[in-house]
């Protein structure tokens, strides 16, 4: 016996033998996938099935109705990569991301600020900025659509009031996709602008009194207490934005149908018209299987290094 | 606690279950045939279909045709490609000119020749260029429903300003470059009014070669056999494009982008004094225009004779998914909408030409006629058609994506690319997906 080694103490419980421990670890895994198994149906029907089946379709030839009849490959993806068009609308997404996603940023952070404090009538401000989140992008999308019209829009009105020559808006291609990067942005204000102003609101006020005594300016409080604190909302904003931005469907069907000369052809739009006017669903298919790992990898990349300089209470 | 989780999710499946299992054919309770009738009519358009519809209903009391919107042709092609086969498939669908041989090909269509066949039903009361479009190696496959053609629509206020007799529209490429240049106002730098203007739109463009003669496919427009290769990028498409190109360059030709309503809109505002539109909205636009509103022929270019115009518009197709009953149910519908009365309340109500030409001496559009002369306009262009493989319309199945690389050479125009090569990259595109599909 070695003096090292205590008596075993005596326990109240009995200690429990390895195929029971098994057996209520079991038990418990069951009893959690019970309380999982709504949500596992509902993502398993509505994202996993599309998703293997979408990969599944990238890889075949299908007839109009969508049914596969030749397998492929991986020759829809070879193509992809050849086709310049393709080449052509990921560039355009991309531009058209950064026009819209640090703007909408800036701009509700700016409207965020501005009625952050309690003032009288605050509300209504509130209230109007937060506004275009109620609206459908149809809806959104129309009344920009007639601001726009070069004859009778408020817009082209409007410069030749100021004395500018008229601007062909939605109907030039090099104007057209800043034309509807504004009406994004306009679109996109509203949610952005309601997380900010809620992420501010959480702010402890004894922060700021602590940085009045300190002496700091407004400027200095709003770098060193506002920004650090709000990160979190920021950082959410910002890759909730980027991933609507690469997935921008609506304003353009409406607004360019992808014009003009292929302008404003962004990425889910050009899949749209693959599948559902063209009717090749297999190469549509291979472009959205592409565009799944391109969104997933910049969301990886986001989470691995801008998540480091977000701030967590 | 475990049962109480295994009800909700029983009652989770059966939901889901459910959504799939709505049965929306058959018969009703009181043993009407129901008849499930897709169609794309919005606009003005719909109220006079659905009355149509509820006319028949109310006068056949063992038909139930049940009219559902489905939103555009293409949108509503794409659904029916969707269910075509199944019990979720419309008994009768509405599916654009264009979609014709999309449609044949599926095979989950009957032919309506054959209930013509069965009823013994006399085609020869038809309009002969309609008819026409929707035969297809003999037989006729769709009834012809809704049916437009292109028209050049102007301003006659405009014309009388600018020194133009309104009575005297141009028909050539000249007359409409020199009227253009005389009703195009400019205030300093910025154009106040422009001449012309012509949608982003390859039904126009297709017009426009067909009235000259030309083809759009080989193997005559794919009627003679599965067309292989474009021919749209030979003269007749340059001339086009060139007269398009040579307006812009004057600054008398407005772009309108691919928008039906902006167009229509700077035309009813005065911002464009001469346009092609399709005879279909003829009757709103006379209506809702604040000024009078002139109609003529499509214009040609110099010393070429004009060929007329090819049919545009929809046709309405019988599933071959549906029992023998609803298809007759669904054929008494057919004869109903396609009979004189019923054709003449369509014509004056839309513009849409009437099938039947025997609507024409019905006195409802006598008196119309008389209201709106312009209507008329439209039936003549296209009884002076000359029957040819050109005006007879190209049979393709990939129309929808080749009309996308057509508009997307218009809009190359406008950037300055040369005419011959903007053609020609379009019609190479056509090329590749019409030997994809062969």
């Amino acid at each position: 016996m070695n003096d090292r080694v205590s008596s075993p103490m005596p326990s109240a419980w009995p200690v429990p033998t390895q195929p029971t421990v098994r057996r209520t670890a079991m038990k418990a895994w069951m009893e959690g996938m019970v309380y999982l198994l709504p949500s596992l149906l509902l993502f398993g029907v509505f994202l996993f099935y599309p998703l293997a089946r979408t990969l599944y379709l990238s890889m075949f030839s299908t007839n109009y109705q969508g049914a596969p009849i030749r397998f492929v490959g991986w020759a829809h993806f070879a193509a992809l990569f050849q086709d310049e068009s393709f080449w052509h609308s990921v560039k355009t997404t991309f531009f058209f991301a950064a026009l819209t996603v640090p703007t909408t940023v800036a701009i509700a952070f700016c409207l965020a600020l501005l009625v952050h404090e309690k003032r009288k009538g605050i509300g209504i401000f509130r209230t109007l900025f937060a506004s275009t989140m109620g609206m459908s992008v149809a809806v959104a999308s129309i009344i920009w659509m007639f601001m726009y019209n070069p004859a009778i829009g408020i817009m082209n009105r409007l410069l030749s009031a100021l004395g500018f020559p008229a601007v062909s808006w939605l109907l030039d291609p090099d104007t057209a996709l800043y034309a509807v990067a504004i009406a994004t942005i306009w679109m996109n204000i509203g949610f952005t602008f309601l997380l900010l102003l809620a992420g501010l609101q959480n702010i402890d006020p004894s922060l700021y009194e602590s940085a009045r005594i300190a002496g700091l300016s407004y400027w200095r409080q709003l770098w060193t207490v506002s920004v650090p604190l709000l990160s979190p909302t920021l950082f959410f904003v910002t890759t909730v934005s980027l991933i609507q931005a690469l997935q921008t469907f609506g304003q353009i069907d409406f607004l360019t149908k992808g014009g003009p000369v292929d302008a404003t052809n962004v990425f889910v739009y050009a899949i749209y018209r693959e599948a559902f006017v063209n009717y090749q669903f297999g190469f549509a298919s291979a472009q959205a299987i592409v565009l799944f790992v391109i969104i997933a990898a910049i969301t990886f990349l986001q989470f691995r290094f801008a998540e480091r300089k977000v701030h967590y209470q | 606690m475990k049962n109480v989780l295994l009800g909700l999710l029983l009652a989770f499946v059966s939901i889901i279950a459910g959504c799939s299992s709505v049965d929306s054919k058959g018969e009703t309770a009181n043993r009407k045939t129901e008849v499930v009738f897709w169609h794309s009519m919005s606009g003005d358009l719909q109220p006079v279909l659905e009355e149509i519809v509820n006319d028949f209903n109310q006068t056949h009391s063992d038909i139930e045709v049940k009219p559902v919107f489905q939103g555009t042709y293409e949108e509503a092609l794409t659904k029916w490609n969707a269910v075509a086969g199944t019990k979720e498939a419309p008994t009768i669908m509405q599916t654009f000119e264009v979609g014709t041989k999309h449609m044949i090909d599926s095979r989950q269509i009957v032919p309506v020749q054959t209930w013509i066949d069965k009823d013994q039903y006399d085609v020869s009361q038809w309009e002969k260029n309609i008819v026409r479009y929707y035969t297809v190696n003999g037989r006729i496959y769709s009834m012809p429903f809704n049916s437009s053609t292109p028209v050049l629509i102007y301003n006659k206020d405009a014309f009388r300003k600018a020194g133009l007799d309104p009575e005297k529209p141009p028909l050539t490429y000249s007359e409409l470059k020199e009227a253009a240049k005389k009703l195009t106002k400019k205030s300093g730098k910025e154009t106040k009014q422009y001449g012309f203007s012509m949608l982003n739109y390859g039904w126009f463009f297709e017009e426009m070669i067909a009235v000259q003669g030309g083809l759009y496919v080989n193997h005559d427009n794919g009627r003679s056999a599965d067309a292989t290769e474009a021919v749209f990028h030979g003269q007749e498409g340059r001339r086009v494009f060139e007269l398009i190109r040579d307006m812009y360059r004057d600054g008398t030709f407005y772009n309108a982008g691919q928008n039906w309503d902006d167009m229509r809109a700077a035309f009813q505002a005065g911002k464009i004094a001469m346009y092609l539109d399709s005879s279909a909205g003829l009757k709103s636009l006379i209506d809702n225009s604040p000024f009078s509103v002139g109609v003529s022929y499509l214009p040609v270019p110099d010393g070429i004779e004009r060929q007329g115009v090819v049919i545009g518009g929809a046709s309405l197709w019988m599933m071959k998914g549906s029992s023998e009953k609803e298809q007759k149910a669904a054929w008494e519908f057919m004869k109903y909408v396609t009979s004189p009365s019923v054709q003449a309340k369509w014509h004056v109500r839309t513009g849409y030409f009437a099938i039947n030409p025997a609507a024409y001496d019905e006195p409802l559009v006598k008196e119309e006629w008389k209201k709106y002369p312009q209507l008329k306009v439209a039936v003549d262009q296209l009884h002076e058609t000359k029957p040819t493989a050109a005006t007879q319309g190209a049979l393709i199945t990939v129309f929808p994506e080749s009309r996308q690389h057509v508009v997307k050479a218009m809009e190359q125009l406008y950037e300055g690319v040369d005419p011959q090569e903007a053609l020609d990259q379009a019609a190479k595109e056509t090329n590749r997906v019409l030997q994809k599909t062969n």
